[in-house]
């Protein structure tokens, strides 16, 4: 039999004792004073960042360990030591994102009583990858093992890897074709994987019979549970040095001290009161091959938040008004969404002091039962739940830096995360094997502009604060496709003052294979789904994938002539289209089609961040730096920004600041010769409302807020002064 | 404590600050003196005498106006009492054509204006851009930030709210 924690209190009981204490005393686990602090503060902090040194260590022995370019290159992997209830203690650094879904996950259990079946014993590890019990997606895999010391259960060592192939309809991890459960790829839900610090053959099997590229899976699983038997060791050895009643105790209050910490910041950083902004995203689908007719093929999602900072210091984020689940891989659990929270809080207020889950402790999501935020069926697919959850948190980012900025801490404002759309990829490798992949150099977007300044060019992601591409020549190793092109796409930081980071375009010429799916995801090509801030203007949507089938490029590369490195400047007609021969294919939205072979072309842009400040108070010199080195066109500099370029005696561009400054002048006044009073716009727009004069998507979008969301009908027919329920939903009882 | 100098603090909210500084700071703690300190930053650049009480955008703040709190452009205009929604006292400027779009997006493609357009509110005195919202043919336009003044002066500075 197996050995049972020693404790008088089993787990179920110790969780449900400890979510008791907090709602009576307010404090994590009823600790209401931080007596180990306040006696020695610096034993205090020295064991806490010895536990964050056991955590990077761990990841960074456990990285070496992966197969995946996406685990060992760009970083895709976060460790983390938990209490006995589950309770995050400390954390590496990388997609931190999991940090709580785990803590999810570890709950999960408890409150399943795996104590009792499946037991819980040293040795024992458990993974899962199930987003209702605590993940983002399948591909987030994530493996945890219990911490015993002299029979007593006193903590958790947890890991997560994002596999670059789930075993899906659709080949690579974001399973873009994922309608629902059943097609998003392996599962494994909470499941005891291995026994006595082994992962179990069968397990391992069953990987193998259900995943395109095992490789990746298998030795994540390793890396991950290696990690984790490290940081249980450390962890063992510590309370060897310290004893266990001090580690018991001392555990907790690093997470009370965390919940302190962040409402401390919270007032340190912040203005109270009510934010609220918004954002969409547009899918496109309509007669694209594979997707079943389960919903309406294109629609259009509003994601409207409301942020209310009371002057306690907490935070809460509450989503009402926003659109149903449906029939895509989009969807978004609580776990989820609680995870988006945590890793927007360790970038922009939880970056110094005890880093855990007391910051999350001090905030409250509220996700509408029924939408895409908090489904009331767990049979959907959340492949791909990064669509929405970044467009959501960069637009979270952009109330807490208006809040910054209002409380004069201006190099904190951030315009925020965008989505960056992925590829995934399979058939037959350049070796002649089945393979699958999902390619992560989409984890080096741009960023969002500061208040300050211009964002991060190719350096962003909302997942990782650890941005990184990957270098070319490792993911040429993977996959059958070689580059002929990587470089930065102009305009694709949003204009502004102060201009978003832009973004990279790759061009890839497929090599040595008869057979390549390739699929792309969280593609909002219709709609903006990121924001500019205080004048700064969106960044482009994203923008269409461009391909050529049976291209002439060995012909012209045999003759010397030049090659289309990237899409251009022109929309209209790409360098691909005015350079190389073959079938040109222009596609919008995710890109699902037939396979490609050798000899093919096809390019991949992602996006950028969006621009704060007002455009005409942009820099000149700065921006004859920008058009020099490719960041912005001569176009843009001239038409957006007013910004009159010459060039110097070398061809270089150069401002006339002069000129600038008359062109600016005028544009101002052609600024103002064209605007109009809002109220005679609100007069003017209300006919159309009334009339419901919409694209069908937006009329649908409209309907479907208003059946979920009193308030949102309410808001909208006040503003409108008009009856909202009557116009979108005629028929329908309130 | 951390603090810095007025011209530091006026030049990090000019964006002129050195890098490697801004970047310290960015690193260090936090100056708890900073909202104050900023504020006279911002009050030295207006031409107006009226209290700022709380930025509320580049170039928007709430200040005590008479009896009365009011959000004030730079530039001196009025959007009226700081509880209403500025936006619906300014010049507004919608893009929904592609068209109209392009000027902005002169070399990438574009989001459909069925489906998105873009709402740019400007001052109607300076023309200073204060606010882009892209949003669904439609939508409300949003009221961003409803600011517990009361409660940030008395509970977190302090410090009376002046008028009170």
């Amino acid at each position: 039999m197996l050995d049972k924690p020693a404790s008088a209190l089993r787990l179920r009981e110790r969780l449900l004792d400890s979510q008791r204490l907090m709602e009576e005393t307010g404090c994590y686990d009823g600790i209401t004073e931080l007596t180990l602090r306040n006696q020695d503060p610096l034993k205090f902090e020295t064991l806490h960042t010895k536990l964050r040194a056991y955590c990077v260590s761990a990841r960074e022995m456990a990285r070496r360990i992966s197969a995946s370019p996406g685990v060992r290159e760009v970083g895709e992997m976060v460790v983390a030591i938990y209490t006995p209830e589950g309770d995050a203690i400390a954390l590496s650094n990388g997609i931190m994102v999991h940090v709580h879904t785990m803590s999810r996950f570890i709950k999960w259990m408890i409150k399943k009583n795996y104590e009792e079946n499946p037991r819980i014993r040293e040795g024992d590890i458990f993974a899962n990858n199930d987003a209702f019990i605590g993940t983002v997606q399948v591909p987030d895999v994530m493996d945890v093992v219990p911490i015993f010391h002299e029979g007593t259960l006193v903590g958790w060592a947890g890991a997560v890897c994002h596999e670059l192939e789930a075993g899906g309809i659709t080949p690579g991890g974001d399973v873009c074709l994922a309608q629902e459960r059943f097609t998003e790829g392996l599962f494994v839900c909470a499941e005891k994987i291995g026994e006595n610090d082994e992962i179990r053959r069968d397990y391992v099997i069953r990987c193998e019979r259900n995943l395109r590229m095992p490789i990746y899976w298998v030795l994540d699983e390793k890396a991950k549970v290696a990690s984790c038997i490290d940081m249980r060791e450390s962890v063992k050895q510590l309370i060897s040095e310290i004893g266990l009643d001090y580690w018991m105790k001392v555990s907790k209050e690093f997470i009370e001290e965390g919940r302190r910490a962040q409402l401390a910041r919270t007032r340190q950083l912040t203005v109270p009161g009510i934010y609220r902004g918004h954002t969409f995203y547009g899918h496109v689908t309509a007669g694209k091959p594979g997707f079943q007719l389960l919903g309406d093929p294109d629609w259009l999602y509003n994601i409207p938040i409301e942020m209310e900072i009371t002057t306690d210091g907490k935070i809460t984020m509450d989503f009402e008004g926003t659109q149903p689940w449906g029939y895509h891989s989009m969807n978004c659990t609580p776990a989820g969404m609680d995870g988006g929270m945590f890793v927007t809080l360790t970038q922009h207020m939880n970056f110094e002091g005890l880093v855990n889950d007391g910051a999350w402790m001090a905030t409250e999501l509220k996700l509408p039962h029924g939408t895409w935020t908090n489904p009331d069926n767990e049979m959907v697919a959340t492949a791909t739940s990064w669509a929405l959850l970044l467009p959501a948190y960069g637009v979270f980012q952009r109330l807490l830096s208006r809040s910054f900025i209002a409380r004069g801490f201006v190099e904190e404002a951030f315009v925020g995360q965008v989505n960056s759309p992925m590829i995934e990829m399979g058939g037959e490798s350049q070796y002649g094997t089945p393979f699958g992949m999902a390619h992560f150099e989409c984890a080096a977007a741009g960023s969002g502009a500061l208040a300050i300044k211009d964002g991060l060019d190719t350096a962003y992601v909302g997942w990782n604060p650890e941005s990184d591409m990957g270098n070319i020549e490792v993911w040429e190793q993977s996959m059958p496709m070689v580059y002929i092109g990587r470089s930065i796409v102009p305009n694709s930081g949003g204009a502004g003052k102060y201009r978003g980071g832009c973004s990279f375009v790759s061009t890839w010429l497929i090599n040595k294979t008869p057979h390549l799916r390739l699929h792309t995801s969280e593609h909002s090509s219709r709609v903006f789904d990121n924001g500019g801030t205080c004048g700064g203007y969106p960044a482009p949507t994203c923008q269409k994938h461009r391909a050529v089938r049976n291209s002439n490029i060995h012909e012209l590369a045999a003759r010397g002539e030049p090659l289309a490195h990237a899409p251009g400047i022109d929309p209209h007609m790409s360098d691909y289209e005015k350079n190389i021969g073959g079938d040109h294919v222009v596609v919008e939205g995710p890109y699902i089609t037939s396979p490609h072979k050798e000899g093919d072309i096809f390019s991949h842009s992602y996006n950028g961040g969006g621009g704060y400040g007002d455009v005409l108070e942009r820099d000149p010199i700065k921006t004859a730096w920008d058009v020099e080195n490719g960041f912005l066109t001569r176009e843009a500099a001239d038409q957006v920004f007013g910004i009159v370029l010459k060039d110097d005696e070398d061809g270089y561009p150069k401002a006339d600041i002069d000129a600038t400054v008359t062109r600016r002048a005028a544009m101002r006044k052609e600024r103002l010769a064209k605007a109009i009073p809002v109220a005679d716009w609100i007069a003017a727009e209300r006919g159309r409302v009334e009339k419901a004069d919409f694209a069908p998507e937006v009329k649908k979008m409209y309907a479907s807020a208003i059946k979920l969301s009193s308030r949102f009908t309410k808001d909208f027919s006040d503003f409108w002064n008009v009856d909202a329920r009557s116009i979108f939903t005629p028929g329908a009882k309130p | 404590m951390t603090s810095y100098s007025k011209e530091v603090i006026r030049d990090l909210a000019a964006g002129q600050l050195p890098w490697p500084q801004t970047r310290r700071i960015m690193s260090a703690y936090k100056d708890d003196d900073r909202f104050f300190k900023m504020v006279a930053v911002y009050q030295d650049r207006v031409a107006w005498k009226d209290p700022i009480l709380l930025p509320v955008s580049d170039h928007l703040f709430i200040c005590q106006s008479g009896d009365e709190r009011i959000t004030r452009c730079e530039c001196g205009h009025s959007f009226g009492d700081y509880r209403k929604n500025w936006k619906l006292n300014a010049a507004i400027n919608v893009r929904n054509t592609e068209q109209s779009l392009r000027e902005i997006y002169p070399n990438s493609d574009l989001p459909d204006p069925e489906w998105m357009e873009i709402r740019e509110f400007i001052c109607p005195q300076c023309g200073t851009l204060h606010e882009v919202e892209a949003a669904a043919p439609g939508y409300p336009i949003v009221h961003d930030f409803e600011p517990d003044l009361e409660g940030f002066y008395h509970e977190w500075l302090g410090k009376p709210l002046q008028g009170t």
